[in-house]
């Protein structure tokens, strides 16, 4: 009933009476006042939302949180706050638990959408905003009563890290602070501090027995028979989830791959399974895991985690496609995995699904890989630094440090670990196009080629080349044989293999190559021919003559 | 010693106790202990240099030598690029750091000619670390073990770090490898390496309801 109410009463898009400025003086000022006050149909929303958390009508807070909530702010708070916590504590009797979700909301619209970011004292109080939110959810004897929608509680977490990254960015650009803003940063290190937040989501996960649960599940099992009390709860079951892929964002904004990769396990991530239906979650959680094993060199992993979820997002782009805020942070980190899988490719060359390949050929993608494969370390660089994460110190800078930006080290450190790793194969490359060319090849000839690639007048000591090129293809063997997942619940299992597409061995003084050999596929071909002929067929059946 | 430990220390790496300063002594009390028996934790290491990382003010330079020597034992896995990934610009560039790291650098290479040489005229950097030479033969033999199929007795001993002819024998027992005259055999390699053919495999199922609706 109290739907309908308020779907007649407030149409969302009625709001033309605040629409424009009238010209008289005195009108404008009450104009400016009608803005500073809340507009009705906000009140009536919060109203409403409020009724709704408390009744745990899930349903309707799915269409109020996925879609009310962002229309209302299109309309209203495109660039400014959502009203303040006092105005709104008014209209819904101070209620408490909605409160702290609304506050929740309106820290992340500032995050968000207000210009220059929100300011020191914000970012406090969102901090103790969620420290209220989860003591709330954990220090209770019996789950809470609440029940939200899935996409919140992901969007929820995922924001609590965003805004511990966020903070301790801002932590580390000590050349704008004022003397002010540094001491209270000096006398409130406890504030969005790197165990905080680590204890808040190993303590989601702990009461929500996830880990057991994950585990029962992967064996086949019913997860429901060790969730515990908290556990078979919705909101708790979701949080611990959500949070495990909390910490592998986290680990992995911190440079510590080994943990990130190390918590999902039991998680599979290419398989569909109850927790696994938020598409901004699927999605992070590849790119992160990916991500990871690049760095750990095991390129065949990092491949077929960026494949497997490129290729369904190409598949279910439309699905998202409508909404328009989670759709720009999937773009981006659809193209930062196609960067980070250029990159894979080149370091480590193999077959990949058609479509994806497709993808690669386009232009701008197809230039990046071009320059790198001709060992072009500034593009390899370029990419990494756009595709990584935003890493991290953990630490604020020490309280003597001269005013200075420190933000930028730890992405510095490890943008030089990888290029480390890309500098030490830089002559792969090469030495892969000449074996590309022969079955067998004589390693003094190959040396030769080595030589006159170098473009020294044609004078060099055969010798010298040989004993560099020996080593250049012992380094080809190492870093081409890598640890490779094919079962088990952690992904950091796997055995050593030589998955690309190239390989070779030396007997004695010949170089014998094995290359792969992709034949043509007409599968595709033929399906797309079959149905272009029923097409035509079917119109020539309904032609009347 | 180590083995007993490994259990006390698996219960302090346990969820958020992990981080815990408190454990920082014993922890790095396990690590010597590594070095000394010759034996190996990635994830006890780890631990410690995470919690280097989040108590700067506890950083101990000798433990995470030590850790990221002991990392070079276990090529050709990948653990030392995990524990640099850990460790920040400043500290890498910090003496004896700096030149574990580039001998880590020359191994990943597999300039092994290089890194004798470099090795031999840092004789204390690996002392505390038994059997760090074994373990770096080891690599060669994997790295000689996945390249040829036949490879000159001389440069086999040289890769070892000019190892004389009695070392030489008791490696290539070991593996299993056999002398040929002047050449050692390693393994028939065309067995695991050979050219690969991929053909576009269409089973019935997949092209079913194609069919199906073409009729």
């Amino acid at each position: 009933m109290f739907t309908d109410d308020f779907e007649q009463g407030f149409e969302f898009n009625n709001y033309d009476e605040y629409g424009a400025h009238t010209g008289d003086p005195n009108l404008d000022n009450e104009y400016n006042k009608q803005q500073l006050k809340m507009p009705e149909i906000v009140k009536n929303f919060l109203v409403y939302f409020r009724n709704c958390v408390n009744e745990g009508l899930i349903f309707e807070l799915q269409t109020l949180y996925e879609t009310s909530w962002p229309k209302l702010t299109e309309d209203y708070f495109e660039k400014r706050p959502w009203p303040e916590e006092s105005e709104v504590a008014a209209l819904v009797d101070s209620d408490p638990v909605f409160m702290i979700l609304y506050k929740e909301l309106y820290f992340r619209h500032i995050y968000a959408r207000i210009q220059g970011g929100p300011t020191l004292e914000q970012r406090f109080n969102s901090f103790y905003n969620y420290c209220d939110l989860f003591n709330y959810i954990l220090s209770a004897d019996v789950p809470v009563p609440l029940e939200l929608p899935d996409l919140w509680l992901w969007e929820l977490i995922d924001e609590f890290v965003y805004q511990f990254q966020s903070f301790a960015q801002y932590r580390a650009r000590l050349q704008k602070k004022t003397a002010q803003e540094l001491e209270t940063l000096n006398s409130n290190n406890k504030v969005w501090n790197v165990l905080c937040v680590l204890n808040v989501l190993h303590s989601l996960v702990d009461k929500s027995n996830i880990k057991q649960q994950l585990e029962v599940c992967a064996s086949g099992g019913d997860p429901d028979s060790v969730a515990g009390e908290f556990g078979s709860h919705s909101l708790y079951k979701m949080l611990g989830y959500f949070s495990l892929i909390g910490l592998l964002r986290l680990h992995s904004l911190l440079g510590d791959y080994y943990q990130s990769i190390k918590v999902l396990e039991n998680i599979e991530i290419h398989k569909k399974s109850q927790y696994a239906h938020i598409p901004a979650c699927l999605i992070s959680t590849s790119y992160y895991v990916g991500f990871g094993y690049m760095m750990m060199r095991r390129y065949s992993d990092a491949i077929r985690t960026f494949s497997s979820i490129l290729l369904y997002i190409q598949r279910t782009k439309q699905l998202f496609a409508s909404k328009s805020y989670q759709h720009d942070q999937i773009n981006k980190q659809t193209d930062q995995m196609y960067h980070l899988l250029a990159i894979c490719l080149v370091l480590h060359p193999q077959c990949i699904d058609e479509s994806i390949q497709q993808t690669l050929r386009e232009k701008s993608y197809h230039e990046k890989m071009y320059k790198m494969q001709y060992g072009d370390l500034q593009e390899f660089e370029n990419c990494f630094i756009f595709a990584c994460p935003k890493f991290l110190s953990p630490c604020p800078p020490p309280v003597d440090s001269i005013p200075d930006d420190y933000s930028k080290e730890a992405i510095r450190h490890q943008t030089q670990v990888f290029m480390d790793e890309v500098q030490q194969q830089k002559m792969l490359p090469t030495i892969r196009s000449y074996l590309k060319l022969y079955t067998t090849l004589p390693i003094a000839k190959l040396a030769t080629f080595m030589a006159q690639n170098k473009n020294n007048d044609g004078k060099f000591d055969v010798n010298k080349e040989t004993q560099s090129l020996l080593i250049h293809l012992l380094c080809f063997k190492h870093k081409m044989k890598n640890v490779v997942w094919s079962k088990g619940s952690s992904g950091l299992e796997g055995k050593l293999e030589s998955g690309s597409e190239l390989d070779f061995y030396i007997d004695n003084d010949m170089i014998h190559i094995a290359d792969t050999k992709v034949a043509h596929r007409y599968g595709d071909f033929f399906i797309r021919k079959i149905l272009k002929f029923e097409d035509l067929n079917r119109k020539l059946h309904n032609l009347k003559l | 010693m180590a083995e007993a430990m490994k259990q006390t220390v698996a219960q302090m790496l346990k969820g958020i106790e992990r981080y815990n300063p408190d454990n920082l002594p014993t922890l790095e009390h396990y690590v010597e202990i590594q070095s000394r028996e010759n034996a190996y934790d990635l994830e006890a290491n780890l631990a410690v240099l995470k919690l280097y990382q989040f108590n700067p003010n506890s950083f101990n330079i000798d433990i995470t030598s030590q850790i990221l020597l002991k990392a070079l034992t276990n090529l050709p896995n990948t653990n030392f690029i995990l524990c640099k990934c850990l460790l920040n610009e400043r500290q890498l560039s910090e003496e004896p750091i700096n030149e574990i790291i580039y001998l880590a650098d020359i191994l990943e290479q597999c300039d092994f000619q290089l890194f004798w040489t470099r090795i031999h005229s840092l004789p204390e950097l690996t002392q505390k670390i038994t059997g760090f030479l074994d373990s770096i033969r080891k690599f060669v033999c994997h790295v000689v073990g996945i390249t040829y199929q036949t490879i000159e007795k001389a440069h086999l001993a040289e890769l070892l770090g000019d190892v004389d002819d009695l070392t030489l024998k008791v490696w290539v027992n070991k593996y299993g490898w056999k002398e040929q005259g002047h050449l050692i055999f390693i393994a028939n390699q065309d067995e695991n390496i050979k050219t690969k053919n991929i053909n576009e495999k269409i089973d019935f199922d997949s092209v079913g309801a194609i069919m199906a609706s073409c009729r």
